[in-house]
């Protein structure tokens, strides 16, 4: 299988003095794969998802998505590989709340200069696949946690990004609706969407993700398929 | 108490560009309110404070020496109702001719030369504003009225002055600038220069007196003084009341200019102080929910929150009164120029209220919203903290998300201000503030400069040069020094060298006199001129230039004999009377009534005064005026002539420098108001701002996005400020008008060009733009992950 994400032993050290975050990863994801990567809270898993999301850079090491080498990339080349080359979900949902739905989900596409009509298809699209058309226009504050992730999600593929990227997506939710969500995921993921996936909840993990990787102190402790 | 203190050190520990923020922002304003309260201060009753801190003196007596002995002057220093005296000093009135590098001919026909040990004194203090006091003979300290000769140049220390017409002819170097507020004598020295000149005429006595608030009363202070004095030994007295009067004549004019830009500043400062202050306290929602649910009360909520406003405050207020008084030294330099007082500073009483009122003012602006944010409930707090209230700008967003033609980033950063409308009126108020500021001052400006040209004629490429005796400094028509050749012969002289004069393309001679004018109390200045003087370039405020039998007069005169444009008046001496009808009316400022008019015209009065005075000369094109003066100066007598200026152009070029400074303030003022809003407004939004950059938005993008959001601000600002800033030009300058006792003509209003007022109008845009830069920048910069976590 082709790899779609390479870390090649990567560092990330904060200023702070303390030890690493993340220290000498080194790890593949193929096309197509979904892949958690679990450990306790403060082991460097966030860490290690903003250096592939291009939302960090590491202290070494080289990290690549597809043909980039995100850690070389400038803040101008970084965002603009967070267009269209990843989808973020974060645990929180991070919506604006001064924007209806369609205007969350919108978002990416505008920033990258996506022709309007085209966006707004993609929009409708999206909408109805994760069965929030009716919230379209409607302010996150008014959402429940399931839909707001849901909103989260299209906007995250609003572009079409090879790479989604789920941060503890279900960690504010309760367990009906989190189930809900993880379902997504995996379907999205069987449709050929390359997924990582954050958590510390093995359960999530052996459900949605075909591999895991186990991450201790910010070292991989494991790499295997999920129990 | 503890706890309040734990939470305060936090508080300032963890928001430090907040407090940051606060404390620049009193700083900055402290030190504007400061100085503009400093100017106001200057600008009300300017004569009275410099009277007050220079001792004054209240009665200046000229005592004949000879028949008073220093003993007896000196014992009407006791006299009952003399509050202070100093002197005698001895005292001469000379003439003297000063060598001023590039600068021919100054001769000062009647020169006040006192004799002091010291410039201090419990009456009337020297206060010097360049150089020292004599240290020994041979040295002279100038006022600064004598030390503008009116011709351009500047009689700094080191120009040596010539005392003519006294033994021995004695040269004295100036060695320092000073300034008597009444002014009692031209120039002083040491008393030992004085013995050297032979025994006094005179000898100065300066008093002050219990009671000297009217003409009366200080008539009867001087005949008290007089008749504790032989008989006939006061030669003069001169009261300070006339000197004042005087004074407020000059300062009138320029104290509206000043109100305006103080009251602008102070305006401008209470409003960025108050929003910033407010939009500080409104940002630590969330942690005052946090302590409240942590166990502490609405009061000790409060009290954090005040003091973490009051410590900054203090830091910052305290600065900004140095700063002020720092910036006070040029500009109030300046103002004491324009008031012709001694260089003035911030008053104490200043210096402390205003500070203390702005850390007042911060505090309530910390408390309203403190307490308001000390009632509501922990969770309630918390969750206000978290997330922008509802309903504010959601509209804005989702209306300006249809704009298709504009990018995202700009329709993102339009709709920002309506998220915090009150804020961001506060900023389009500051904003609009200052760009009110640079279209007044750019007014004013350009109307000073012109006010400038008129009065020194510069239409037309001309020079002007006087006839010996002429002095600009003591005018003595047709009284030329001993020695020097007669009026008759110097005019026929001067006017052959002009005619021979290769670059003479036309000339006209100036006769001045003062005559009575029917109808009228008093005489007014008759300017009579021999030939056409239409070209010499006098701006008309109506009507046109006078023909035969006509006349152009200026607003003073108008106001004098309320006559009105086509009237007729009749102009009398010595029982001949010539009546001349009202062309026009010119543009000669003061409260003298003017006259100008054609030599035949008023012949039938007899000649005036010796004849002509001075000689306008039209230059032929290309001709340099300077060279042309040194060619006809190298070919008169060196006693034949001297230099003709005004020491106006100078005086407005002052002026002009002040409106810049001062706008230039009142500008930076503005823009720091604009950058504490937008920190305020991107610290706020720091966790959105991570939300737009991980879901791709560039550095660039969050740049236009950030100065987005206050350019529609200023842009709006700026289309408010230019009609309110051409309303207020056009609001000041008739009352600056008034005080000079002139109108203007329509060109000195008329100053905004339409590519003027179109830079004009994007001064707020400027302003907001270049303001928010710093803040858009850090805003980009920020590291995408860390915004995310913030909260």
């Amino acid at each position: 299988m082709d790899a779609l994400v390479q870390l090649s032993d990567v560092t990330k050290q904060y200023d702070d003095g303390k030890s690493p975050a993340v220290a000498h990863v080194a790890m593949e994801v193929g096309h197509g794969e979904s892949v958690a990567v679990m450990g306790p809270s403060g082991s460097g898993k966030s860490t290690l998802l903003n250096l592939i999301a291009g939302l960090d850079r590491p202290s070494s090491g080289t990290v690549r998505v597809g043909n980039q080498e995100v850690s070389k990339l400038s803040e101008t080349g970084a965002a603009r590989f967070r267009r269209r080359q990843v989808g973020i979900i974060f645990q929180f949902f991070n919506l604006l709340d001064d924007m209806t739905v369609a205007d969350n989900v919108l978002l990416p596409a505008q920033l990258a200069g996506v022709p309007a009509a085209k966006a707004r298809a993609r929009l409708d699209e999206l909408l109805t696949a994760l069965r929030i058309e009716k919230h379209r226009n409607t302010y996150p504050a008014r959402l429940s946690g399931g839909e707001r992730q849901r909103v989260a999600i299209a906007r995250a593929l609003v572009n079409r990004p090879p790479l989604l990227l789920a941060d503890e997506p279900t960690g504010a939710l309760d367990t009906a609706t989190g189930d809900e969500i993880g379902e997504l995921l995996l379907d999205l993921n069987s449709s050929g969407q390359t997924l990582i996936l954050v958590t510390h909840d093995p359960a999530l993990a052996a459900r949605y993700a075909k591999r895991v990787i186990r991450i201790v102190d910010g070292q991989i402790a494991t790499a295997a398929a999920p129990a | 108490m503890r706890a309040v203190r734990t939470a305060l050190h936090g508080g300032l520990a963890g928001r430090r560009v907040q407090a940051l923020a606060i404390g620049l922002v009193l700083l900055a304003s402290a030190a504007a309110s400061t100085l503009a309260a400093g100017l106001l201060s200057a600008s009300n009753a300017p004569f009275d404070h410099a009277f007050a801190a220079q001792h004054g003196a209240q009665a200046a007596l000229a005592v004949n020496a000879a028949k008073a002995p220093a003993g007896e002057l000196a014992a009407t220093a006791r006299l009952a109702g003399v509050t202070a005296a100093a002197g005698p000093f001895a005292e001469a009135t000379v003439t003297a001719s000063a060598a001023i590098p590039d600068t021919p001919g100054v001769v000062f026909q009647a020169f006040t030369l006192a004799g002091r040990s010291s410039p201090g004194g419990p009456v009337d203090d020297i206060v010097l504003t360049a150089g020292h006091w004599p240290t020994g003979t041979g040295q002279i300290v100038v006022s600064r009225d004598l030390a503008d000769t009116g011709s351009g140049a500047s009689m700094s220390p080191g120009v040596v002055i010539t005392l003519t017409g006294v033994p021995g002819t004695p040269k004295l170097t100036v060695v320092g600038v000073g300034v008597s507020v009444t002014n009692t004598a031209d120039g002083w020295v040491l008393p030992a220069q004085m013995t050297s000149l032979g025994p006094p005429p005179t000898e100065q006595m300066l008093y002050r007196f219990a009671s000297a608030g009217s003409g009366a009363a200080v008539n009867a202070d001087v005949a008290a003084v007089t008749r504790a004095l032989p008989a006939g030994s006061v030669a003069g007295a001169e009261s300070w009341l006339a000197v004042k009067a005087q004074e407020n004549e000059n300062i009138v004019p320029w104290v509206p200019f000043l109100v305006t830009f103080g009251v602008i500043g102070l305006a401008m400062s209470v409003l960025i102080e108050v929003n910033v202050v407010s939009g500080a306290v409104t940002a630590g929602t969330r942690r005052i929910g946090v302590l409240k649910a942590v166990g502490f009360t609405p009061a000790q909520v409060v009290w954090v929150y005040v003091l973490q406003v009051a410590v900054p405050g203090v830091i910052g207020v305290a600065g900004g009164a140095v700063i002020a008084n720092l910036l006070a030294a040029p500009v109030l330099g300046q103002t004491s120029q324009v008031f012709e007082v001694a260089p003035q500073s911030i008053p104490l009483s200043v210096d402390l209220t205003v500070p203390l009122a702005m850390l007042a003012l911060a505090g309530i602006a910390a408390l309203v919203p403190a307490s308001r944010a000390g009632r509501l409930s922990a969770t309630t707090a918390i969750a206000t903290g978290r997330a922008p209230r509802p309903s504010h700008g959601y509209a804005a967003h989702r209306l300006l998300g249809e704009a298709r033609l504009l990018p995202r980033p700009v329709t993102i950063g339009l709709a920002g201000p309506f998220a915090r409308p009150g804020r961001m009126l506060v900023t389009l108020a500051a904003i609009l503030f200052g760009a009110l500021a640079v279209t007044f001052g750019t007014g004013l400006g350009t109307s000073l400069n012109r006010v400038g040209s008129d009065l020194a004629l510069a239409g037309t490429e001309h020079v002007e040069i006087g006839l010996a005796g002429q002095s600009a400094q003591q005018p003595s028509p047709g009284q030329p020094s001993p020695g020097q050749p007669s009026a008759a012969a110097q005019q026929a002289g001067m006017a052959a060298v002009i005619r021979a004069q290769p670059g003479t393309l036309r000339y006209v001679t100036e006769s001045d006199d003062r005559l009575g004018v029917t109808g009228m109390a008093g005489t007014a200045s008759v300017t009579a001129f021999g030939g056409d003087a239409s070209w010499i370039g006098y701006a008309l405020i109506s009507g046109h230039w006078y023909g035969a039998g006509g006349a152009v007069v200026n607003t003073s005169f108008l106001h004098a004999t309320g006559k009105r444009m086509g009237d007729t008046f009749t102009l009398t001496d010595d029982g001949r009377a010539v009546t001349l009808k009202i062309a026009g009316e010119v543009f000669l400022p003061g409260n003298d009534p003017q006259v100008l008019t054609n030599l035949s015209s008023v012949t039938t009065l007899g000649p005036s005064g010796a004849g002509p005075q001075m000689f306008y000369v039209g230059l032929r094109p290309g001709v340099n005026a300077q060279s042309y003066q040194n060619a006809v100066f190298a070919k008169l007598g060196p006693g034949d002539y001297h230099q003709v200026g005004s020491g106006s152009g100078i005086l407005l070029q002052i002026i002009s420098g002040l409106v810049l400074i001062l706008t230039l303030l009142l500008v930076v003022v503005a823009a720091f108001g604009v950058l504490n809003t937008v920190v305020l407004m991107t610290r706020e939004r720091v966790h959105d701002l991570g939300v737009f950059k991980a879901v791709g938005m560039t550095p660039r993008q969050t740049i236009t996005m950030v100065v987005t959001t206050v350019a529609a601000t200023g842009l709006i600002a700026g289309l408010i400020a230019v009609p309110a800033g051409i309303a207020l030009h056009h609001a000041i300058l008739p009352i600056m008008g008034n005080g000079a006792q002139t109108d203007f003509p329509p060109a000195i209003y008329n100053v905004y060009s339409p590519a003027e007022l179109v830079l004009l109008a994007l001064t707020g845009l400027v302003i907001a733009v270049v303001s928010a830069l710093g803040p858009a920048s850090w805003a980009a910069r920020t590291r995408t992950a860390i915004a995310l976590r913030a909260e």
